[in-house]
This record gives structure tokens, C-alpha cells and sequence, in this order.
């Protein structure tokens, strides 16, 4: 029943080129105010990357929403292929080699989407199927990966590849206010794509096959994460609920539970958690309902402390970690999880 | 559950036995018997309504320590048997229910390994805790990450490195056991009394920020404990005590 089960190939990850420490952007920003100086060091997070804008001796320089989103898309070009070439290339393989492409983003909103100008700027080729997944936040990797898990299923022997590509720094506002502190304070710049394909002949290479997948939401916490409009700033400004970062963990057994029953598992018989690296008070929640280990969100951690929450495609980050720690056996299980906004909670189960 | 060779396993209400069982043997922990407590371990963790665990061991001895029988010196020695020792401990360690090692006789290496995962520990007067392993040229496993937590580096350096044969008495006094008491089914009465009714999944939380208390800084720890408050808040446990106050107080 599972030999057609398409098998994650490759995965790639880019960031733009300057990191930044939390000190940094204290500087930078100019931040004077002392609980979100204490927010920004007291954070799990040592470096990110970003498209600052340029720095003057009142801080950075204020862009309009229309610079956001040109930076959106601009820096999501070249951290998007960026990220396509270190997936494809270990593979031998091409822009003109992929047949779908599916493009997550939700730092900013524009038609046509990140497929048809990623397709232009690397060449893909025109009959190349594609799908935009826009505005479903830090979750929406997994969103992505299921249908492409599908379309790669119903067409086998075919290479569908998905990009992540989330430039936070265009989503950004600074006013000063606790609220947008937060945010600024924990995410950062990144894309990451990832090659499935359905094909028995990659038996031998050492690649998981995804399994299937299960949702869930917490309707009742749908204002708890929030991209939407705000008048003061005239931009788009993300909110995030204090408390929600536990009631996102409190939530998270259920659609793990479902998941692991419908493969009659257990958790004693996952060895890899792959989970999104959405900030310390989640992680935290993540471990302490799951039961799970620091040993279990080593990458997790990691990824959060050396990129920040890149969003959407942060669970690749983790993933590739794993892949290179040399860890992973034949036959091992593996769970991913994201989580955002709707509040969301999306699982995967992968097998090697 | 699978037959057990080396252990027997009863469970009566809200407890459990498990009794360590190779007589002839002197309980030794071979290969089978890390297997046979996997299947416990499944049992436990996957069906079992039982809320408080026991470990004992069958005759007049808790367990001598590690069978040799199953190593060969003419083989090498693979450490993967050695972690699937550790990752039982592990499994027993983070139950969720309570559990209690009833010793009587010798505890040593590995019995005495497990005595020390159990949330409480009940010894009678002539029972013994030793852990030769050093001695011996080899290590007694994560006991040489958990014994100091129990009776300081001091006395965990010299019990490790000497080998020595702790009595019953002395583990009382460096707080290695809780109670003496000839009459271990008694003793382990007045334990469940005591002990009220088990929530599983606080004793779980309580247990592992406890566990979690002596490598963690405290920054780290507030959070874990705010992340494991907001669990234990959201079971029904909580609420109904929240309702009994309520209603004694209305």
C-alpha cells in the first residue's frame, strides 16, 4: 500500500547574505526602550538574516509598503533559487527537469505569485504545473507538501519540487510597540525547497518516503496569530498571542495521536521529530506535552538559534540538520510538525 | 503481552508487579530480561490501567547485577546492548504512574540501577546496594549519572569507585532509600496510602522538571515549567479540584 509513496529526494536552503546578532539590531534599530532591548537579548536566538534597510543615526530607514514588497520579492527571488539550485543540484538535476512547482509564501501578496517569477528567473519550463500557497504562515510548509506529495503520488517517475520562500524582513514594522517587538525580535529571512518524487527505481537512495499526513485547528484561536492590516502604520503588521504558543502544545497530541494510529504506531517508535522552530515558549510546550526530549528538538533549537523563525520553510532547515548528522537509519520513522496561524497544527509521517 | 521468561507480572486494581525472576540465577539481568522489561515497558505505556508500579525481586535477593553469560570474551562487545539497558531505564523512568522498588537482599549493578529510576524505594533491614562495576574494569551505566543526585558526589565517589556493599542502615541515612521496613508488603501499603490518588500525567511532568532540575539553568527551567503548568492545568485532574474547592467553599 505505501511502495507508491513519493519519497523526499533533496532538500536546499538559502538566506540572504548578512546576519545580524540580536545586539546588532538593538544598534541599528536604535532601540532605546529597555523591555524590548531585554526581549531582543533574552531571546534563543543568535543570528538572523535579513534585507535591512539602510541604517541612519535615527535608525533604520522607515520603508513604505510598497518597498516591502518589492523587497519581497526581490530577496525572495534570490533566496528562492538560491535554495532550488542547492536542492536540485546534488540530484543532477534542472529548472527544466521539474514538472510541478508549488511556491509557499506569506510575507507578502502579489499576481502573479512566486512560481510564475521564479520560472522566468531560473527558466523552468513552460509546461511546468504549479500551485501558490499564499498566507497560511509558519505551517504552511506542510500545507504545501501535502499536495505535492499527492501530485508527485499520481504521477509517478515525475520531479515536483517545493519552495519555501519567506522574506520576514519585508513584514516587518517599528513602532516601538511591544507588539511588533515580538515579531522583530524572533524572525528571520529564509527559503528552502524540497524535490519529491514517486519513483521505485530510488530505491537505493537513502531518502524517506512521506507516509501521509493529518491537521488540525483550533477554531476558538483564530485571532491567536494574525497578518492583517494596520491603520497607524499603513502596513501589514503580524500579531502573536502570548498564550498561544501553549495552547498550540496542549493541542498537539491530537493529530499526532491520529497520525501514529492510522500506521498503528506509537511515539516510542518515532526516532526523528522534525519540528518547526516557531520560538522557545512553543518548543518549550511542544516537549512538555509530547513528551518528547532536548536530544528530540536538537535541531529545532539549533535552527531557531542560528536563523531565528524563518517561517514556513524552517521544518526544512531542521530536516536537512538531521540528514547531515548522519543519524537517520533505514527503517527509522519520522514525524514533522508545524504550527500558525487559523491556529494550526500540521503533522507528517515519514519513513526512511 | 508476550510470555516473560525472566520476570513475572501481575497486576491487581491500580498496581502492578514486577518481579525480577531468574532463580538459580540470583535475578541477574541477562539479554531476555532487557527484552522481557521492553514488553513490560509496552504493556505498561500502551494498556495497562495500573497507576503505581512495584519492582521486587523473587527469593531472597532484589537482583545480583548483569549475567556475564550473555558477554563472551572471545566476541566483541557491542555497545548498542549497553544503551538498549539505558533506554529501558529510560522507559521506566518516565512512566506515567508511580513506581516503587521493594529490595530486599542484594541490589547490586544493574538491581541496584533500577532501584534507583523508581520514585520511591523501600528496603528491608538486610538488604544491600553495591555497585562492583568499577572494580571490575567496566561502568555501571547511568548510575553514574544519577547515584550523585541521590547522595551528593562524596559518597556516590566512593560507593562507585570502592565497590562497596552499602547496608540497608547507611542508604537510609544517605537518603539512597526512604524507608526500612522487614515487612515490604506493608511497607508498600502505607506507600499507596500515602500517595493518594496518582494523576499520571502531573506525576510525569513533576518527575521530569525534578529529573530535568540539576543540568538545567534556571532561565531554561522557568520555561519548561510554565510549558509543563499549562499541561497539568488543562487535564481533568486540575478542574475537579478546581470544582471540589468551589463547592466547599459555595
Amino acid at each position: 500500500m505505501l511502495a507508491n509513496r513519493p519519497r523526499i529526494l533533496s532538500v536546499g536552503t538559502s538566506t540572504p547574505p548578512n546576519g545580524y546578532s540580536q545586539q546588532d539590531l538593538i544598534d541599528l534599530a536604535k532601540v532605546e526602550d529597555p523591555r524590548i532591548r531585554a526581549l531582543f537579548t533574552a531571546s534563543h536566538i543568535e543570528r538572523r538574516y535579513f534585507y535591512l534597510p539602510e541604517s541612519t543615526p535615527e535608525g533604520l530607514k522607515e520603508e513604505t509598503q510598497g518597498e516591502l514588497l518589492e523587497k519581497h520579492l526581490k530577496g525572495g527571488l534570490e533566496i528562492g533559487s538560491q535554495s532550488v539550485e542547492r536542492c536540485l543540484e546534488p540530484l543532477g538535476l534542472g529548472p527544466k527537469d521539474i514538472d510541478y512547482l508549488a511556491c509557499i509564501t506569506t510575507t507578502g501578496f502579489m499576481a502573479p505569485g512566486f512560481t510564475a517569477h521564479l520560472m522566468k528567473h531560473m527558466g523552468f519550463r513552460q509546461n511546468c504545473s504549479r500551485v501558490d500557497v499564499v498566507g497560511m504562515g509558519c505551517n504552511a510548509g506542510l500545507n504545501g507538501l501535502n499536495p505535492v506529495a499527492s501530485w508527485a503520488m499520481s504521477n509517478p517517475g515525475k520531479n515536483a519540487l517545493m519552495v519555501s520562500i519567506e522574506v520576514c524582513s519585508a513584514a516587518y514594522v517599528f513602532d516601538n510597540s511591544m507588539r511588533t517587538a515580538i515579531v522583530n525580535s524572533l524572525f528571520g529571512d529564509g527559503s528552502a525547497a524540497a524535490l519529491l518524487r514517486a519513483d521505485n527505481r530510488d530505491e537505493p537512495m537513502f531518502a524517506p518516503r512521506v507516509l501521509g499526513f493529518e491537521s488540525h485547528i483550533i477554531p476558538e484561536a483564530i485571532h491567536a496569530m494574525r497578518y492583517d492590516w494596520d491603520d497607524d502604520s499603513g502596513k501589514f503588521s503580524f500579531f502573536l498571542d502570548r498564550e498561544i504558543p501553549y495552547v498550540v502544545g496542549q493541542n498537539a497530541e491530537t493529530p499526532i495521536g491520529n497520525l501514529l494510529k492510522r500506521f498503528g504506531l506509537r511515539r516510542r517508535h518515532i526516532s526523528h521529530w522534525i519540528i518547526h522552530s516557531g520560538g522557545k515558549k512553543v518548543v518549550d510546550a511542544m516537549k512538555y506535552n509530547l513528551g518528547i526530549t532536548d536530544h528530540d528538538v536538537r535541531h529545532t533549537q539549533s535552527v531557531l538559534r542560528d536563523y531565528g523563525n524563518v517561517s514556513s520553510g524552517s521544518f526544512l532547515f531542521s530536516y536537512e540538520r538531521l540528514m547531515n548528522e548522519g543519524t537517520v537509519r533505514r527503517g527509522d520513522y519520522g514525524v514533522m510538525i508545524t504550527m500558525g496561524p487559523g491556529s494550526t497544527i500540521e503533522t507528517a509521517l515519514l519513513r526512511w | 503481552m508476550r510470555p516473560l521468561e525472566t520476570l513475572t507480572y501481575e497486576e491487581s486494581g491500580e498496581i502492578a508487579t514486577v518481579t525480577l525472576s531468574r532463580r538459580g540465577h540470583g535475578n541477574r539481568i541477562n539479554v531476555r530480561m532487557v527484552q522481557d522489561l521492553g514488553a513490560v515497558c509496552d504493556h505498561l505505556e500502551d494498556h495497562s490501567q495500573a497507576k503505581i508500579v512495584v519492582f521486587r525481586g523473587a527469593g531472597k535477593v532484589f537482583s545480583d547485577g548483569v549475567d556475564f553469560a550473555d558477554f563472551h570474551p572471545d566476541r566483541p562487545i557491542d555497545i548498542h546492548g549497553f544503551n538498549k539497558w539505558e533506554k529501558i531505564n529510560v522507559r521506566l523512568e518516565r512512566l506515567p504512574k508511580v513506581t516503587v522498588a521493594l529490595v530486599d537482599g542484594a541490589a547490586v549493578g544493574g538491581g541496584f540501577q533500577l532501584a534507583l529510576i523508581a520514585d520511591v524505594r523501600i528496603a528491608t533491614s538486610r538488604a544491600t546496594f553495591s555497585l562492583p562495576e568499577v572494580r571490575m574494569g567496566f561502568l555501571p551505566g547511568m548510575a553514574t549519572y544519577r547515584l550523585a543526585k541521590y547522595v551528593g558526589l562524596g559518597h556516590a565517589r566512593r560507593i562507585m569507585l570502592s565497590g562497596e556493599e552499602v547496608t540497608a542502615a547507611k542508604a537510609l541515612e544517605l537518603g539512597l532509600i526512604d524507608e526500612i521496613n522487614d515487612d515490604l508488603d506493608a511497607g508498600l501499603a502505607a506507600c499507596v496510602e500515602s500517595f493518594g490518588t496518582v494523576h499520571p500525567v502531573t506525576v510525569q511532568l513533576a518527575r521530569r522538571l525534578l529529573n530535568e532540575s540539576f543540568a538545567d539553568s534556571f532561565e531554561n527551567a522557568i520555561g519548561h515549567f510554565l510549558a509543563a503548568q499549562h499541561r497539568a492545568v488543562t487535564q481533568t485532574a486540575f478542574l475537579e479540584t478546581l470544582k471540589r474547592a468551589h463547592q466547599e467553599e459555595g
